[in-house]
């Protein structure tokens, strides 16, 4: 039996969340929530995470109703993602990990998305899309790594969703991307908007006043051109954008028309969490990774493929 | 007051340093564990040094400017302060 604690606060939510072989004991998550209009700055969220990070950190132990000695292992995020808010997160990790003796491990936020995706999901090699706010990629495992098959060569979709929420100032509250969902679904004239896909890339920065539709188009276009070029039949959607039913929606299209199948997860996974973390930090400590404390620095880039995947054949 | 120059062995940088006791040299070194890993956001023009001795965590600054070395200083003290608290909540440390 193996528990792992992990910590996330990359971007605007901070998680921490408790799994114990593949159950989720406990995943409570806050976001920090700007006025409309308005962005979130590093240093204004990582002051949000610093005020509720012990608040958050008990009320994952109290609801998995474990004591900090039933904790093998203490899984952080160790990047990428905005430098303060990460470091908020990575002190109290390692100062918890040297409490409490336990092995450190430094987690690719990314990878905490596909790992909880698989476990949730039970997909069994899946070619990933990841969309969030910070992120834009298409993965497929090969040989011991994540693959980044294609991504955006300027913005994430989900920061191009929210600039535009921005522009006409949505509100943030439970997040922008939500709220243009619901707007969107009651819209019924489409407006023709610059496509930009490039091979296996995509570009977003040039069209910010937009609609789902040409973006989530853009993004099933790469996906099944990844899946052609791997010979994949399953699809997993990860990151904060995968809510969204509409892109689900269109995904799901082109899955069936390929007889593939669908994978994507709640709001409870899909958006960033610490359980997601703990579960990449319970599959790497299973495969004997541990992170000394002088190498647990965070890092604001760190990409999905400079990690061993040594837990995957 | 000595001339502009003169001062730390000639070197005209700023430099600050900050003593912080703790109950134990185990958790002065729990503490220099969680502090010093990061490293300092890319503007040059600063150096910290963390070092422990008995139970005692010392920090000196060198910096070429002050406002460099307020937001380094500034970010530091925010960052002990974190840690304290997590120490004071989830300490003390376990046998070893």
């Amino acid at each position: 039996m193996t528990v792992v604690i992990g910590f996330e606060g990359s971007a605007n939510k901070i998680g921490i969340g408790i799994i114990r072989d593949g159950e989720v004991l406990s995943n409570p998550r806050r976001t920090y929530i700007t006025p409309p209009g308005q962005g979130f700055l590093p240093s204004d969220t990582a002051r949000h995470h610093r005020a509720v990070i012990l608040t958050v950190l008990k009320e994952a132990l109290e609801q998995a109703g474990l004591k900090p000695a039933d904790i093998d292992c203490v899984a952080y995020t160790k990047g990428p993602g905005m430098g303060a808010p990460l470091v908020t997160v990575a002190l109290v990790a390692r100062t918890v990990s040297q409490l409490w003796g336990k092995p450190l491990l430094g987690v690719n936020h990314c990878i905490g998305h596909i790992e909880m995706g698989r476990l949730i999901t039970k997909a069994n090699n899946p070619t990933v899309l990841y969309v969030s706010g910070g992120n834009t990629q298409v993965i497929a495992y090969s040989e011991r790594r994540y693959r980044i098959f294609g991504e955006t060569i300027d913005i994430a979709v989900g920061n191009c969703l929210d600039r535009f929420a921005r522009v006409i100032k949505i509100s943030n509250d439970p997040s922008p991307g939500y709220n243009i969902e619901q707007m969107a679904k009651k819209g019924s004239q489409y407006v023709e908007l610059p496509y930009t896909v490039k091979g296996m890339d995509v570009s977003f920065s040039g069209i910010l006043s937009y609609i789902e539709e040409t973006l989530f188009s853009m993004l099933v276009e790469i996906t099944e051109r990844a899946m052609a070029h791997c010979g994949s039949q399953e699809v997993l959607i990860v990151g904060g954008v995968g809510c969204n039913l509409r892109l689900q929606e269109m995904m799901g299209v082109m899955c069936k028309e390929r007889g593939a199948k669908l994978f994507a997860t709640d709001e409870r996974f899909c958006i960033d969490n610490g359980a997601m973390i703990a579960q990449a930090g319970w599959e790497m400590f299973r495969s004997g990774q541990v992170t000394e404390l002088k190498d647990s620095w965070i890092t604001q880039r760190y990409r999905t493929d400079e990690v061993e995947v040594t837990w995957r054949d | 007051m000595a001339a502009a120059g003169e001062a730390n062995g000639g070197t005209g940088k700023l430099e600050f340093s900050l003593d912080v006791p703790f109950p134990s040299s185990r958790e002065a070194t729990i503490a220099l564990r969680s502090l010093s890993p990061d490293k300092e956001p890319r503007k040059g023009g600063i150096s910290k040094l963390i070092t422990v001795s008995g139970s005692t965590l010392s920090v000196r600054w060198s910096a070429d400017e002050a406002r460099i070395l307020r937001v380094s200083v500034n970010s530091f003290l925010d960052h002990l302060s974190l840690v304290l608290e997590t120490m004071e909540m989830f300490g003390p440390p376990v046998a070893v």
